[in-house]
């Protein structure tokens, strides 16, 4: 009787790691491309598709997909057609490795993008390092991914400048003395939380509280009201746009009229905007897409993914479509081979991206661009200011 | 400030108690943490998302979510619980846990992954009292006014009805109540029902008060309504209610007081593991006499 209790027990386990391992791949077996000029040129992705980022990780797969099509109707590389390798995340560290692994070893990618976030991308950065593969992280943005080595690139504000552009928005365009912070409790939400921190404090205004939660979180009615009793000038919430959501529909029942100055995290037309509805109307956020630029880069891509999406884009499909624009820019001018790829990022000069005008890359692969001042009216995302400031926007490069 | 926050707190307390509810029930008798019932909490506000865009009616919504969440219920305990009755309690458990990640993805797969508005709060109106510096909102009413309804309606089954009878006896010993005569089947399908009914009503609910469903919406009452359950003394109804008042009062107090300086689920589980260090049966359950 026991040995069957245990029999079953064991029946169940081993069904059940069948099923995690199932979940890991969804690329199977492929041989890496042949060294002919007629095979595709394959590009390493991976995103969140499931688990709880599964909204970003649905706009950036279907960025990439958009992207990848748009090259190769623009003749893909020299005549050679480009494939996407695709994988999902779970935005689990672990994951993130093993992918990093499989598209190093076994799948052939001459070059890779990230689709997730920071604690997923930091943890597959070095084995690209290693393998001697560029990566571009599309929206990650903890300073130590690009610290790796010379592989690894960004494609969007590293969290120190982005903190310190919120930072500016704050105290020197908006005038804020006093401010509440509340922060998501990980890696985006903290570096974000920090830097804003250090640069509205040289400026001589105060941070009157700071208060963290998970992603998960929903009720911020005990924590607003608190912060009510504080009457700061300005609240800044580095977070995304489920619990930016609850934070903005809370604080407009909460009657609590104080200025909201979010970041790229609740950048999100499906999740932030509808959720929050009529009470985000007012909220201010620093991100990299502007809606009312008059690149035609950012007007095509907003067209084109509309049209495939039937939706408005956000911040992370517009910066995970540029990373393969920027690889597609560097492999037709310098050569499809990994390090040729890098060599040729590492030249780009004001390149025209959906994100805006790329500067080009410092030492470290972070990217410089200005940051996009947006505010929410009438329930979408309109131009409020631009931060071209060299002092603000400049990725640190050590 | 004051009074805000205790208002807070019991509506927190209330969702909590709500949501553990079902799964309380389902331990009552059955002891399986049964944690797909975290699951149905998700499924139940997909499925009156899913008639409410049809019907646009929100009774019709609610009704049917519930109802087809109570029949996924008795599918559940006649299909996977049932069969696995003799087995290992951790059987049923791991079982548990894969319908779980099942259904949290079949509504990613369904719904989409994005969340989706619940929107039938919007015609329930705040309600200000500037004396008291307090904001009621209207949704508040509701989860209020479902969870004492809903609460007292279950201790009148549970203490004053011949099927109350028939189920605590079953909860005391299953044998002993089958040998008496009692139809334990029907007892135990009538418990998955009644708490994935339960469970359908938590979702929909907590769906309206924050606008928003999506498919991991479960995964905070999964562990939450464990510590629930756990400090309410395993089983016990009203141990669920107390445990979900004192969970919700000392989140909304420490985090209201002293902000959130650990999110505010780690303040829950240092609650619990402070009140488990004093009363490890919990604090209505019964110490066990060995």
């Amino acid at each position: 009787m026991k040995n069957k209790r245990i029999q079953s027990l064991l029946v169940v386990l081993i069904a059940l790691g069948l099923i995690v391992a199932g979940c890991g791949g969804a690329g199977g077996d492929k041989k890496p491309a042949a060294a002919d000029n007629k095979a595709p040129i394959k590009i390493g992705f991976f995103a969140p598709v499931t688990g709880p980022a599964a909204a970003d990780g649905d706009s950036v797969t279907k960025a990439a997909k958009l992207a990848v099509e748009k090259i190769n109707k623009d003749g893909g590389i020299n005549g050679r057609k480009v494939e996407l390798v695709a994988y999902d995340d779970n935005l689990k560290p672990q994951e993130a490795v093993s992918i990093a692994q499989k598209l190093t070893t076994k799948d052939g990618v001459v070059a890779a993008v990230s689709g997730s976030y920071s604690h997923t991308t930091r943890a597959a950065a070095p084995i690209f390092e290693n393998a001697k593969i560029p990566m571009i992280a599309a929206y990650a943005l903890h300073p130590d991914i690009t610290k790796g080595g010379d592989y690894v690139f960004r494609q969007s504000f590293v969290g120190t400048a982005q903190g310190k552009a919120g930072g500016y928005v704050a105290v020197d365009m908006l005038k804020a003395k006093t401010i509440a912070i509340l922060n998501v409790d990980n890696d985006f939400g903290t570096t974000l939380a920090d830097s804003f921190t250090q640069y509205v404090e040289s400026k001589g205004a105060k941070v009157v509280s700071r208060d963290k939660f998970t992603m998960v979180e929903k009720e911020f009615n005990p924590v607003l009201t608190k912060i009510k009793q504080l009457k700061p000038d300005l609240i800044y919430m580095p977070t995304y746009s489920g619990t930016g959501a609850q934070i903005a529909r809370q604080a407009k029942e909460l009657n609590l009229g104080i200025q909201m100055l979010g970041t790229e995290g609740i950048d999100s037309t499906m999740e932030f905007l509808k959720v929050s509805g009529p009470t985000a109307d007012g909220i201010i956020i620093t991100t990299n897409l502007n809606r009312n630029s008059k690149l035609k880069a950012t007007q095509d891509f907003i067209k084109d993914y509309t049209a495939m999406a039937g939706h408005a884009p956000d911040m992370v499909a517009a910066s995970t479509y540029d990373c393969f624009m920027v690889l597609a820019e560097s492999m037709r001018k310098n050569g499809a081979e990994p390090d040729k790829i890098k060599d040729g990022i590492y030249k780009i000069k004001d390149f025209e991206a959906a994100t805006g005008l790329i500067k080009g890359y410092n030492k470290l692969g972070e990217v410089t661009k200005n940051v996009q001042v947006q505010v929410i009216k009438n329930g979408a995302f309109t131009y409020y200011g631009e931060i071209s400031d060299p002092a603000i926007i400049t990725p640190p490069d050590k | 400030m004051f009074f805000q926050q205790i208002v807070n707190g019991i509506v927190v307390g209330s969702v909590y108690a709500l949501t553990a509810m079902g799964a309380t029930l389902v331990y009552g008798i059955m002891r399986i943490l049964d944690i797909s019932n975290a699951g149905a909490y998700a499924l139940g506000a997909y499925i009156s998302f899913f008639f409410l865009l049809q019907t646009g009616n929100p009774l019709v919504a609610v009704v049917m979510g519930v109802a087809l969440t109570a029949v996924f219920g008795f599918i559940v305990q006649k299909f996977l619980y049932a069969p696995l009755m003799d087995k290992s309690p951790n059987v049923a458990l791991i079982a548990g846990i894969g319908l779980f990640i099942f259904l949290q993805d079949f509504l990613r797969l369904v719904g989409g992954p994005q969340a989706r508005e619940l929107n039938f709060g919007a015609m329930l109106p705040s309600v200000r009292l500037p004396g008291l510096g307090l904001t009621l909102y209207g949704t508040w009413f509701l989860i209020l006014g479902a969870t004492a309804v809903l609460l007292l309606v279950l201790w009148y089954l549970l203490n004053r009805s011949t099927v109350g009878l028939a189920w605590r006896a079953t909860a005391q010993d299953l044998e002993t109540a089958k040998a008496m005569g009692i139809n334990t089947n029907r007892v135990v399908a009538f418990n998955f029902i009644l708490g994935y009914g339960f469970a359908a009503v938590a979702g929909i609910l907590v769906g309206i008060l924050y606008n928003s469903i999506y498919p991991m919406m479960g995964d905070v009452p999964a562990y939450k309504m464990l510590a629930v359950i756990v400090l309410g003394g395993l089983g016990n109804p009203l141990g669920t209610v107390l445990a979900a008042l004192v969970i919700g009062m000392a989140e909304t107090l420490i985090g209201g007081y002293v902000g959130f300086f650990l999110p505010r689920d780690a303040i829950a589980f240092v609650v619990l593991i402070l009140i488990l260090l004093w009363r490890p049966q919990g604090l209505l359950g019964r110490r066990r006499v060995s």
